[in-house]
């Protein structure tokens, strides 16, 4: 019943280790509440805080490339080399959430200096609003290295609530507020759909931990295959994530709260959020998927990939076609948004160590293309006041920089080749194929989905054309109504100078990401593997926690 | 006896009339508390399994939902006061700004009932010293 001293002393051991791996999330936490406390203190109630925000959140960076596995470093005792499961395994400190970790501090990097750019928060709302994105990033950080389903619950929610208000942040604006109340009501019944597959898991498995789940299942699936309690509870955590990745039957909060709500919150919404859902399916997947490879004739693993694939197919073609008949611009790139995590859905169709590294590429190179194209419309909107398609009309004439980088972010968000995009589809559609082709051996069927998904993944690319280009030749061949120049500042040139850049040289060069982002898809090879499940021994099963209530 | 499956029954029941209620009503207050029905019902689920189980990570679960629940419901009434502010209504087909270019306003074939007329508050007779305020607008 009582605690041995050895036991505490182990799990005391555990804590300081886990501290340390967790020390860049450990910074944002203290951001956030020392952003929340300088509102108390008279000289600094009424400063902008985003210089100090950015700052916190650049030292939460350089702390999470210190922790990244090839640095080699130890800090400390932390062998950063495998999975590492930490906090009683709730979290899972892999390459996989270590680069995503990464990852999403360089989005908030470089948000909160738009933020800095544009002034969406003004001096008196600042605190407010850093403290929302910090909080959001955190949550989504979870997200990424969720080992537990509560942890998975809790992060999902952390990231979603302070979306909800940024969503609302411009509180004079009825638009704002409309698109806050979709996205709150939407979201809060989605979490409880989500939450209803939880306890359905957790229920039949009698823990929450995902890699006894995935255990369980893999076990499963060599007897009678999954019960209907744990297909049915698979499904529904998959519609709460669709909802996130705003996939299409549970996409219609996008365009709304894009539309409705500041550009800056479009790009946390479209990138970051995207990138963590991304990621919670990636793990959710991988644990239902290991038993559609023991075997051709089982259900659970090809019936669920068989209905991913056809959500992605769908999500990516009717984001495509809804977006050829906007005019407002954060409204196409909301639809834009939809058709790139169709994209992105199609390559965790075949969720492995092979598939997750392409898809680390995408989200690496989306971060680059679409800050930049949200960038441009709030710099733009910030000018002219207009987010419609007749503001960026002859836009090369009055801002030749801000239409040189929106043509860029459109080319690479098409997928032209010199650029990221280019290179992100391709990685993509090559998985699609080599994994059709291997497949092709002993499951013909299944095969035949892949090369579907190529088909459509093509034919995608050729509709989204129409609006990206459409824009390019609005931006450049037409004459303004306007024709006075638009000043944009050092700062927002040199923010879109170096996105557009990175653009360019990550779509030349190739090989650092991919390598980066293969490497961190190598976690996905050193999880619980369902190699030999036969020597699972059975009681896999049960749970952590005994009756008497003693931690394993 | 009452064994798991009642309360599971109980719970799937509570989590599809949440779900019925968030996709019928119109006032926002009772779309949110049928989404908050949703949540009350899986916690039922996770209580009735950690006792099916004899383990205690279904009452984890359900403490957890029960202050999630919380904070979203803080967020949301918050903005629906703002919301009612702006229009003096809870009824959410008021909402309807953003939508996709060349699509008509949702209109329900039956219309509302009519709000009942709202009284006005009782006037308190005054007495005591006359108030200040009349004494300026004489001036």
């Amino acid at each position: 019943m009582f605690p041995t001293p050895s036991f505490v002393e182990r799990v005391s051991t555990d804590l300081q280790r886990d501290l340390l791996a967790f020390l860049p999330e450990l910074i944002l936490c203290a951001t956030i509440v020392a952003l929340l406390l300088a509102r108390l203190v008279t000289p600094l109630s009424r400063k902008h805080l985003g210089s100090f925000a950015l700052l916190a959140s650049g030292c939460a960076l350089a702390f999470a490339i210190c922790f990244w596995p090839e640095r080699s470093a130890p800090i400390g005792s932390v062998p950063l080399s495998g999975n590492v499961e930490g906090f009683s395994s709730l979290l899972v400190f892999d390459t996989f959430g270590l680069y995503l970790r990464v990852f999403l501090l360089v989005f908030l990097c470089c948000s909160l200096w738009l933020s800095l750019l544009t002034g969406i928060p003004d001096a008196e709302d600042s605190a407010d609003y850093y403290t929302l994105v910090i909080g959001g990033i955190l949550g989504m950080m979870l997200m990424a290295s969720a080992n537990h389903l509560l942890m998975a619950f809790v992060a999902v929610e952390m990231a979603s609530v302070p979306s909800y208000a940024l969503a609302g942040f411009l509180k004079g604006r009825r638009q704002g507020s409309e698109a806050a109340l979709k996205y709150v009501v939407y979201g809060a019944s989605a979490s409880g759909v989500m939450l209803y597959g939880i306890s359905l898991l957790a229920g039949t498995f009698g823990t929450g931990s995902m890699p006894l789940i995935s255990r369980a299942v893999a076990v499963a699936s060599l007897g009678e295959g999954p019960t209907l309690p744990v297909l049915a509870g698979s499904i529904c955590i998959l519609i709460g994530l669709g909802f996130k990745l705003s996939a299409v039957p549970f996409h219609f909060w996008c365009p709304d709260v894009f539309s409705g709500a500041a550009a800056e919150v479009g790009a946390f919404l479209s990138v970051a959020s995207k990138a963590a859902a991304l990621a919670l399916t990636a793990r959710f997947l991988f644990v239902f998927s290991g038993s559609s490879r023991t075997g051709p004739d089982d259900l659970s693993g090809s019936a669920l990939a068989l209905g991913w694939a056809f959500m992605a197919a769908v999500t990516a073609t009717f984001g495509n076609l809804a977006a050829l008949a906007q005019t407002n611009i954060k409204r196409m790139l909301a639809y834009s948004t939809i058709a790139h995590a169709g994209i992105m859905m199609m390559a965790l169709v075949a969720v492995g160590p092979r598939s997750v590294g392409p898809l680390l590429y995408y989200i690496s190179g989306y971060l680059l293309m679409n800050l930049g194209a949200f960038a441009i419309v709030a710099l733009v909107r910030n000018r002219t006041g207009s987010e419609n398609l007749d503001a960026f009309r002859g836009l090369i004439r009055r801002a030749p920089l801000l239409a040189v980088g929106m043509s860029i972010f459109l080319l690479s968000l098409l997928g032209m080749p010199p650029l990221v995009g280019f290179a992100a589809k391709f990685q993509v559609f090559a998985v699609l194929y080599e994994t059709g082709r291997d497949l092709g051996g002993h499951d013909g069927m299944i095969a035949w989905v892949y090369f579907g998904l190529l088909v459509v993944a093509a034919l995608n690319t050729a509709i989204s054309a129409g609006y990206y280009l459409k824009l390019v030749k609005v931006m450049t061949l037409e004459d303004p109504a306007d024709p006075s120049p638009i000043r944009v500042s050092i700062g927002s040139g040199a923010l879109v100078s170096i996105l557009a850049g990175l653009v360019l040289a990550a779509g030349v060069f190739w090989n650092p990401l991919t390598q980066y982002a293969n490497r961190a898809s190598q976690s996905f090879d050193l999880a619980p593997k369902f190699e030999k499940p036969a020597k699972i021994p059975k009681d896999a099963v049960r749970p952590a926690i005994g009756p008497k209530g003693k931690i394993k | 006896m009452i064994s798991l499956p009642h309360y599971l029954t109980v719970g799937a029941v509570l989590f599809v009339l949440g779900l019925i209620g968030f996709l019928t009503r119109r006032n926002l207050i009772v779309m949110f508390l049928s989404a908050e029905l949703m949540l009350q019902g899986v916690a039922l689920n996770f209580v009735a399994f950690s006792r099916a189980h004899g383990n205690l990570h279904g009452q984890v679960f359900a403490l957890f939902i029960i202050a999630v629940a919380a904070c979203e419901a803080g967020i949301a009434l918050a903005m629906f006061l703002m919301l009612y502010r702006k229009k003096r209504s809870l009824d959410i087909s008021l909402w309807q700004a953003l939508r996709d270019p060349g699509l008509e306003e949702t209109r329900d074939l039956v219309p509302l009932p009519a709000e009942p007329k709202e009284e006005p508050l009782p006037v308190l007779s005054v007495s005591g010293i006359e108030p200040a305020r009349k004494e300026r607008d004489h001036a």
